[in-house]
């Protein structure tokens, strides 16, 4: 019993961790309709400005270093919004995926040549300090990613629903040349749509890579499992894409406590979400929670 | 193509036939090898990213089938090899229709993530059935190819010169088949489909008939390709499904001009030759790849063939895909 909830409690932080990065790939999709192949190769970039930052469990405040980090990484977001995404906004979506897949290449292989091919590592004494029930065991760091996952959830759909530029950016999702036309500033909401989604990308880092290792290849399956997420989800729909991060999360880690039961290698634990995927793509092809329109 | 198009590319062939009288550094030979396996790799991609317009990512999929078809019954079971480039089309080709029935049911965006889910799985399943493919480890060891047909022929090809010519023979049979496919009839469904495909659906032209033809006869052809990198190679591993294929041949096909096969083979020679001679390292061969593929398919879309077009008519060229 205690195995199986412990199991769940580490699906649920790898969901978070999912979610983090899937919510702002279909951010990104809904509102400016573009595909960001580059996204994982955010999360491994958070996760270097993180350990830039926070190298040995100091010398600021661990939630002081994840501020940072997530502020890096929407300043980076902006910076490639401007580079990258700027020229080829009005282009086919042949231009659009060929130009994000180039970057992530060119970010992998930069980070390598920065950083180095061997893992690094972030602990914090977060990771290492448990709380100790009858049932399960849980770190405070696992504690604090749900927590604050939950929290960047909340406030984000918040400002999504509630306020002027959140309206403005479930505008845009609809009708970008209608918006363009009642005045609403469609460069500036894409601006803000890279700085979001970019910084989650910079939160989750923050948050995931003191329980995992951090080297230059780490986005890319989290970018597919993202994408999953955010095929399994509907295209563009953020609640959806936050419920099948969560989804994807606890199969996999299931299949890694369970599936020897079941003859399954753990090494196939990463085939799961894309194998999921496929089987939502055939039989409900809009995804589990899609609708026509909208984020 | 015109006339003077098919007589150039006779006269180049024949020179290229003389091409290892002439230079003798065998580095050069296996530089020219390695871009006729880019070649027909990169044509074979473009019948469905730049025929068909569907962008698949899978490819390197089958390229890998193509190449452990060959390298496992090759080792272990011994099979002629003339039989192992059959198969590993025919697998190849299976794979495809595998992966062609549900991904077909997206449509851009999700196709292509759907196609890269695919190539994924593949990449592990090579990693982790060890029983077959030995994992990481690879398959070592794969035999010199004799291709022979009993009581009319039999060439065992050994030397570098050799696998020079049987390449050369698979160049010509990729780029005829592919001239012969996109200038037939089937070619102008093709890109029908590629120009508006409610439009082509309403003309009586089914678009998931032909995006599987494209899809399906690129694979087979990838996978003939692999077959011939086992045995050129004699080691297969999972690094032959990895997405740097893919990357090289978006490369390749968007730098060429997508759809343009003169542009392609252009393309295939100027990114694996120079580079080859260039001698850059590998990560910074990349990271320079990267930003060559952003530039240019930010700023030159239609690439070398765009290029080659405004030579001859020294004027504004439409584009074929940037359409206002």
């Amino acid at each position: 019993m205690d195995i199986f909830i412990e199991q769940i409690l580490n699906g649920l932080t790898l969901g978070a961790q999912y979610a983090l990065i899937a919510v702002g790939l279909a951010l990104i999709f809904g509102v400016v309709e573009i595909v960001n192949f580059a996204h994982g190769e955010f999360f491994m970039l958070g996760a270097y400005a993180f350990a830039m930052v926070y190298p040995y469990d100091g010398p600021i405040p661990y939630p002081l270093a994840i501020a940072l980090a997530t502020g890096i990484m929407v300043l980076f977001g902006i910076g490639y919004e401007r580079v990258v995404i700027h020229p080829i906004l009005d282009r086919t979506w042949h231009t659009q995926i060929v130009a994000t897949l180039a970057t992530s290449i060119i970010l992998i292989n930069g980070a390598i040549i920065v950083w180095g091919t061997t893992p690094i590592t972030t602990p914090t004494s977060w990771a290492k300090t448990t709380i100790q029930t009858p049932f399960f065991n849980i770190s405070y760091q696992r504690i604090a990613v749900l927590a604050i996952t939950a929290t960047a959830f909340l406030v984000l759909h918040l400002f999504i629903q509630k306020s002027k530029t959140g309206k403005a950016m479930r505008a845009m999702s609809q009708n970008r040349e209608a918006c363009a036309v009642y005045g609403i500033n469609v460069r500036k909401i894409s601006v803000l749509t890279f700085a979001i989604s970019s910084g989650l990308t910079g939160l989750a880092a923050s948050l995931i890579s003191p329980l995992f290792n951090i080297l230059p290849t780490m986005g890319v399956l989290v970018t597919l499992k993202a994408f999953a997420a955010v095929i399994m989800g509907g295209f563009g729909r953020v609640s959806g894409a936050i419920y099948a991060s969560f989804m994807i999360g606890l199969t996999e880690a299931l299949a890694a406590g369970y599936g020897h039961h079941l003859n399954i290698d753990s090494a196939y634990r990463d085939a799961f979400p894309f194998g999921m995927m496929i089987l939502v793509l055939l039989f409900r092809p809009h995804g589990l929670f899609g609708k026509k329109v909208g984020i | 193509m015109k006339k003077s198009g098919i007589l150039a590319g006779v006269a180049l062939l024949i020179a290229l036939g003389f091409l290892p009288f002439v230079v003798t550094t065998p580095y050069f030979i296996h530089t020219f090898i390695l871009v006729g396996m880019y070649i027909i790799f990169a044509l074979s991609y473009d019948l469905s990213v730049g025929q068909v317009g569907v962008l698949s990512l899978a490819h390197p999929a089958f390229f890998g089938i193509g190449a452990y078809t060959a390298a496992i019954l090759a080792v272990n079971y011994d099979f002629p090899p003339l039989l192992c480039f059959l198969l590993g089309g025919i697998l190849a080709s299976l794979l495809a229709l595998l992966i062609g029935i549900p991904s077909f049911r997206l449509s851009q965006h999700s196709f292509a993530i759907g196609t890269l889910g695919f190539a994924l799985i593949a990449e592990l399943v090579s990693r982790n059935w060890i029983d077959l493919t030995r994992g990481p480890m690879g398959i070592p060891g794969i035999p010199r190819p004799t291709l022979s047909i009993p009581y009319l022929f039999s060439w065992k090809v050994n030397t570098l010169t050799q696998f020079y010519y049987l390449m050369g023979i698979l160049v010509a049979l990729g780029i005829g088949f592919y001239y012969v496919l996109t200038t037939s009839r089937v070619g102008r469904a093709f890109r029908s489909i590629r120009e508006d495909e409610t439009l082509a659906a309403s003309a009586g032209v089914h678009p998931l008939k032909y995006k599987m033809i494209a899809f399906i006869a690129g694979a087979a052809m990838a996978g003939i390709i692999g077959v011939f990198y086992a045995y050129w190679y004699t080691l297969v591993s999972p690094e032959q499904l990895s997405m740097y294929y893919t990357t090289n041949l978006l490369i390749i096909v968007f730098l060429g001009g997508r759809g343009s096969m003169r542009g392609i083979i252009i393309g295939a020679f100027l990114f694996t030759a120079l580079p080859e001679f260039l001698r850059i390292t590998p990560q910074l061969r990349l990271i320079l790849y990267g930003i060559i593929l952003l530039v240019a398919v930010i700023y030159f879309p239609d690439g070398i063939e765009r290029v080659l077009q405004r030579l001859k008519s020294r004027g504004k060229v439409v584009s074929a895909f940037e359409k206002e």
